[in-house]
C-alpha cells in the first residue's frame, strides 16, 4: 500500500512573457488500492503533474511524499509510447530496470511477461513486435519492479481501439490482482470511466478543478447505461472548463 | 490453340525473372567491365593502355615476387610497399577515430565547444586531400609524418561530424524512462548511451577508414618516397599503365576484403536488433548504408513523443 500526498505543487516554465504555469498549486491525496485517473484538456498540466510524482521533473515549488510500505521499491512507469531499448530483447528490458539479475529476478520477469501473454516472445527485439505487444512490454516493465505505485501516462493512446480495449482490460485485472495505486493520465473520458474509482479533473493553467468518485462495480462495460451515463457526466464536466478556459 | 498460347507467356516470364534477377545483374557486372575494356583498347588504338590479361599478369608477377622489379633499395616489393601503407593507414586512422571521438563528443554536449570548432571541422572538410599532400609533403618531407597526418586529416571531419550527430540524436526519452525507473547513471551509460552511438560511431569507422585510404595515396605520390601511392606513381613515372591500374586494383581488392570481413560482420553483430532492410542497402550503395543505419536508429525511437516531457507541448498533440 502507498500514499501520495502532493501540497501546494506549483510548476513553471520559462521566463518574462514566455512564462507558462503549468501546474498552479495543486493539493491532493491518494492512497491505498485505488485507480486514479487524472483527466483534462491539453496543456492541463497532466503529463507534468506525473513526471514530478516519478522524478523526471522537478516542481518549481510545494512537496510530493509518497510513502510505500516496500521502501526499496520505486515506483513503476508506463509511458504514452512503450520507450524500450530497441538493441535489448524483450527480456533484457526488463532486466534493465532491476536492481539485480538473479534468477529469482528473472523469474519474476517471466512471471510478469507471461500476464501479459509475452511469456513466449523473451527473445525477440522490440522492432520484431507489434505496437500493442511493446505497450505490453512496457506494462510488463512497470509490473516486474513490484512497485506500490505505478504511473501511466496516457498508455494507449498510441494503440488501435481494439487493442486498446484489450489491454485496458488487462490492465484492470492486473491491478485487481497486485492491488496497486494507479495514478492514470488519459484524454479518454471513456477510458477513464471505465477503469477508475476516482477521477481528477484538471482545467488549463494547471488548476485542479474537480474530483469525481466513480462508485459503479467492476468489471464496468462501456455499453451499459449507467457507465454510459457516468461517462456522459464527466464529459460534460470536461466541456465546461474547456469552454470556460478557452 | 489456346494451350500453345497459355504456355509461351510463362516460359517467358521465368527467363525474364533469371535474366531480372540481382544475381545475374551481379554476375553479370564483371563481364560487363571487360567487354568495355576491350572495346576501348581496340577502339582507341593508344600504346599506353593496357589489355585486361597485362594487368592481371603484372599482379600475378606481384604477388608472386617475379616480376624482377626493384622499387627502391628500403621497399623493394608489393608486400613492403602494402605494409607501409597500411601502417600508416593504421595510425592515421586510430588517430583520427580516437581525436575526433573526443572532439565530436565536446561538441555534441557543449553549444561553446561547438561553435569553437565548427568553421575550423568545415574548413579541414573542405581542403582538397591534394593540397595536404604538398604542403605535408613540404613541411615534413619525404617520412611517415606527411601521410600520415595526410589520413588524420582527411578523415578526421568525418568522424567529428558523425559522433558529433550521434550526441545531438541521444534518445531523450530512453533517457527520461532510465531515470523513471531509476537506473543507475553507469548502467544508463551502458545500455542507452552507447548503443545510440553506435550507428554514427560505424558510420564514422567506413568514412575514415574509405577516405584515409585516399588522403594517404595522395600523400604518397606527393610528399614520400615509397608505399602504395608512391609505387603507383613509379608505374606512371615508367609510361606502364597496368602498373597503374594493377596497384590500384590491389588497393580495390583490400578495401573490399575489409568491408566485406571485418566491417560487415562487426556491423551486423552490433545491429542484429534492427529489423532486416537489405533492400534499401542494396538499392543507395554503401553512402547509403552508412545513412541508414543512422535513419534507422532514428525510426527505433520514434516513439511518437519528438517533443521533450519536459515542454508542455508533449500533452497538447493529443488533446
Amino acid at each position: 500500500m502507498a500514499e501520495i500526498k502532493v501540497e501546494n505543487l506549483h510548476k513553471e516554465f520559462g521566463i518574462g512573457e514566455d512564462r507558462v504555469v503549468a501546474l498552479e498549486k495543486v493539493n491532493l491525496e491518494v492512497g491505498g488500492h485505488v485507480f486514479v485517473s487524472i483527466v483534462g484538456p491539453s496543456g492541463c498540466g497532466k503529463s507534468t503533474l506525473l513526471n514530478i510524482l516519478s522524478g523526471i521533473e522537478t516542481p518549481s515549488s510545494g512537496t510530493v511524499t509518497i510513502t510505500q510500505d516496500n521502501r526499496d521499491a520505486d515506483p513503476g512507469y508506463v509511458f504514452q509510447a512503450a520507450r524500450l531499448l530497441p538493441w535489448r530483447t524483450v527480456m533484457d528490458n526488463l532486466l534493465f530496470v532491476q536492481k539485480d539479475r538473479s534468477e529469482e529476478t528473472r523469474a519474476r520477469c517471466q512471471r510478469y511477461l507471461d500476464m501479459v501473454q509475452l511469456g513466449d516472445k523473451l527473445d525477440k527485439y522490440p522492432g520484431e513486435l507489434s505496437g500493442g505487444m511493446q505497450q505490453r512490454v512496457g506494462i510488463a516493465r512497470a509490473f516486474s519492479i513490484e512497485p506500490d505505485v505505478l504511473f501511466m501516462d496516457e498508455p494507449f493512446s498510441h494503440l488501435d481501439a481494439i487493442t486498446a480495449r484489450t489491454l485496458r482490460r488487462e490492465l484492470h485485472e492486473m491491478w485487481q490482482q497486485t492491488r496497486k495505486t494507479v495514478l492514470f493520465v488519459t484524454h479518454d473520458v471513456g477510458e477513464a470511466v471505465e477503469l477508475s474509482n476516482r477521477i481528477l479533473v484538471f482545467a488549463k493553467g494547471g488548476r485542479l478543478e474537480d474530483d469525481l468518485q466513480i462508485d459503479l462495480p467492476f468489471p464496468r462495460d462501456p455499453a451499459e447505461e449507467d457507465v454510459a451515463v457516468a461517462k456522459a457526466q464527466v464529459l460534460r464536466k470536461f466541456e465546461e472548463l474547456d469552454l470556460v478556459a478557452s | 490453340m489456346t494451350t500453345v498460347v497459355t504456355t509461351a507467356p510463362t516460359r517467358q516470364t521465368t527467363l525474364r525473372r533469371v535474366i531480372g534477377s540481382p544475381l545475374t545483374a551481379r554476375i553479370l557486372f564483371p563481364f560487363a567491365v571487360l567487354a568495355v575494356w576491350y572495346l576501348i583498347y581496340y577502339t582507341i588504338d593508344s600504346r599506353i593502355f593496357p589489355t585486361p590479361q597485362q594487368v592481371a599478369v603484372f599482379m600475378w608477377e606481384e604477388v608472386t615476387l617475379t616480376s624482377g622489379v626493384r622499387y627502391s633499395s628500403v621497399a623493394e616489393n608489393l608486400y613492403v610497399q602494402f605494409a607501409i601503407s597500411l601502417v600508416r593507414l593504421t595510425i592515421g586512422f586510430f588517430v583520427a577515430m580516437i581525436v575526433g571521438t573526443v572532439v565530436g563528443l565536446a561538441m555534441g554536449l557543449s553549444k561553446a565547444v561547438d561553435a569553437f570548432f565548427h568553421d575550423w571541422v568545415m574548413a579541414i572538410l573542405a581542403m582538397p586531400a591534394l593540397v595536404w599532400a604538398l604542403f605535408l609533403g613540404l613541411a615534413f618531407g619525404f617520412g611517415h609524418e606527411a601521410p600520415i597526418l595526410a589520413v588524420i586529416l582527411s578523415g578526421i571531419p568525418f568522424v567529428i561530424i558523425n559522433v558529433r550527430e550521434g550526441v545531438r540524436n541521444t534518445p531523450k526519452e530512453l533517457f527520461d524512462m532510465a531515470r523513471a525507473f531509476e537506473v543507475p547513471q553507469n548502467k544508463i551509460t551502458r545500455h542507452v548511451l552507447l548503443p545510440s552511438l553506435m550507428p554514427f560511431f560505424f558510420a564514422a569507422i567506413r568514412y575514415a577508414y574509405a577516405i584515409g585510404w585516399k588522403g594517404l595515396v595522395i600523400a604518397e605520390v606527393f610528399g614520400s618516397d615509397r608505399g602504395m601511392g608512391w609505387t603507383i606513381k613509379f608505374w606512371y613515372d615508367a609510361h606502364r599503365a597496368h602498373g597503374v591500374i594493377g596497384y590500384a586494383l590491389f588497393f580495390i581488392i583490400f578495401a573490399l576484403a575489409l568491408e566485406k570481413l571485418v566491417f560487415d560482420p562487426l556491423a551486423n553483430k552490433a545491429f542484429k536488433w534492427r529489423p532486416k532492410i537489405d533492400a534499401v542497402e542494396m538499392a543507395e550503395g554503401d553512402f547509403g548504408a552508412v545513412r541508414s543505419e543512422a535513419f534507422l536508429l532514428a525510426e527505433s525511437q520514434e516513439v511518437g513523443e519528438g517533443v521533450p516531457m519536459t515542454s508542455m507541448e508533449g500533452e497538447s498533440r493529443n488533446g
